[in-house]
């Protein structure tokens, strides 16, 4: 990884981070589009749509409602494909996953932190709110802002740190039969939350029916195909 | 009897740029109420706002207090309490307003949204993807969903703010209701379809036995997720059998 493209997942990595509460939602968040403009800025586009489509099933795991406290997987995508993109192969899909998982993490706990903080500073600012002050209802939305900005970037360095120092400490010591089991753990992982995801939002009622409808069509297809 | 006159909103495309950040100051103490206060705030500029305790300082205040739903629905409450203020609302009225559109804005916004158009579009793209169609489904995800995601959020606050304290009837426009009602099967059925062609595309590199080992892993995944909801989600269950895997391929393979 070059530092034009360090910089580069760097920036996009806080996009995404940015993306997914605080401006604009418009879904660059999602691992499948992280992923693929992450594995663009690499060259290797189909890593980047591996990884993307393994997170994007570990996202149907999460349902953000409310203040529900979840792993976020949009920069930990673009630390995985990083991951991917140096350990290729199948390692690069395994070492990826573990990468973007433990990003993940540190993203959801670094979300929860700064809502805290957020939270401390409103209730310190209560009475210019509860004065109408526009300014200062502005200056405490601007800074909301500023802090998500800076807790993107230190959680996507986090993501990139590990993409760069782990894959020279892991190649070497699984054999290809190692890394292809760390592979089909990510995979066997993220179909099973994917699964499990989408049963928990179709429910028992109607829609499970629909969702049986497109499981077999899905299986004809992939079997027809192979 | 001349009909009642819609006020002139001030700076609407602003209010609607803002909107697009509401959730950027999200906090457990006035959850979204920051950004909502925020996004009104360029429609109450109309209103007087000599002294301390003007009209204006005082709409502004409320726009700020606890608020909480969903976020490309919070325009109709950002419309609707603006009107309000313009219409002379009493202030107990605007908070009951505010405080009454939370569960339903909420409730519907995720069943449209969050449990209906993103994975309904999510699934169909992995579904492309699978199929073959490379990063051309990722960028057609992005268009469609934000043409919906952008409609929505011009929508509803519009509506909010043709309505006033009487928004409630605008949950029961067809675009929510029809839109809830369709996006549940559509998801279930694109989800549906997409994770056998996902299973397929991921498993494409293994050979026999790593299948064979992904199927009942995958399987077994799936049992302990069902079975210990809450308890085992699948950040939990991909890092046990992440370590799981490491360590039997560090000691055995």
């Amino acid at each position: 990884m070059s530092l034009e493209q360090f910089l580069a997942l760097l920036g996009w990595g806080t996009l995404v981070g940015v993306d997914l509460v605080s401006v604009p939602q418009m879904m660059i968040a999602r691992p499948l589009v992280a992923g693929t403009v992450a594995g663009a800025i690499l060259g290797d586009v189909d890593a980047g749509l591996k990884i993307g489509v393994v997170f994007e099933l570990l996202q149907y795991d999460i349902l953000p409602v409310g203040a529900v406290r979840y792993p976020e997987y949009g920069p930990a995508t673009v630390g995985a494909v990083a991951t991917a993109h140096a350990a290729a192969g199948a390692l690069g899909l395994g070492l990826g996953t573990v990468v973007g998982l433990v990003t993940g993490l540190v993203g959801g706990i670094a979300m929860h932190q700064m809502r805290r903080i957020n939270s401390r500073v409103v209730h310190a600012a209560s009475a210019a709110l509860e004065a109408g002050d526009p300014r200062a209802l502005v200056r405490l939305h601007v800074g909301g802002l500023l802090r998500d900005l800076v807790r993107a970037a230190l959680v996507t360095t986090v993501g990139l740190g590990l993409a760069w120092t782990v894959p020279p400490h892991i190649t070497g010591v699984l054999t290809p039969r190692g890394a292809t089991l760390l592979a089909v753990a990510a995979v066997a992982s993220a179909l099973a939350a994917g699964a499990a995801g989408t049963i928990r939002l179709v429910g028992r009622g109607p829609n499970l029916a629909w969702f049986a409808v497109g499981l077999g069509g899905g299986i004809i297809v992939a079997v027809w195909l192979q | 009897m001349t009909p009642p006159v819609t006020p002139r909103a001030p700076r609407f495309g602003l209010a609607l740029l803002r909107l697009f950040a509401v959730q950027g100051s999200y906090n457990y103490e006035r959850m979204l109420g920051l950004g909502v206060g925020v996004a009104e705030e360029p429609l109450l500029r109309g209103l007087p706002a000599d002294g301390a305790t003007s009209p204006y300082r005082g709409a502004v205040a409320r726009g700020a207090h606890f608020f909480n739903s969903h976020p490309y629905l919070a325009g109709l409450a950002v419309g609707a309490a603006a009107r309000a203020e313009h219409d002379g609302a009493p202030a107990e009225l605007i908070e009951r307003l505010r405080a009454a559109l939370c569960g339903p804005l909420g409730s519907i916004g995720d069943r449209l949204i969050w449990a209906g158009w993103l994975p309904l579009l999510s699934g169909l793209t992995l579904a492309a993807i699978s199929l073959g169609a490379g990063w051309t489904a990722v960028v057609a995800f992005l268009v469609v969903y934000n043409i919906g995601h952008v409609a929505l959020r011009w929508w509803a606050l519009r509506e909010g703010w043709k309505h006033g304290v009487r928004v409630a009837s605008a949950l029961h426009h067809p675009l929510l209701q029809r839109g809830a009602a369709i996006a549940g099967p559509a998801m279930a059925c694109a989800v549906g379809v997409a994770l056998p062609l996902t299973a397929q595309y991921l498993a494409a590199p293994f050979g026999a036995w790593s299948r064979a080992i992904l199927a009942v892993a995958a399987v077994v995944g799936f049992v302990v997720i069902k079975w210990l909801p809450g308890r085992v989600t699948g950040l939990r269950l991909a890092l046990a059998f992440a370590a799981l895997a490491l360590v039997v391929g560090w000691t055995w393979l």
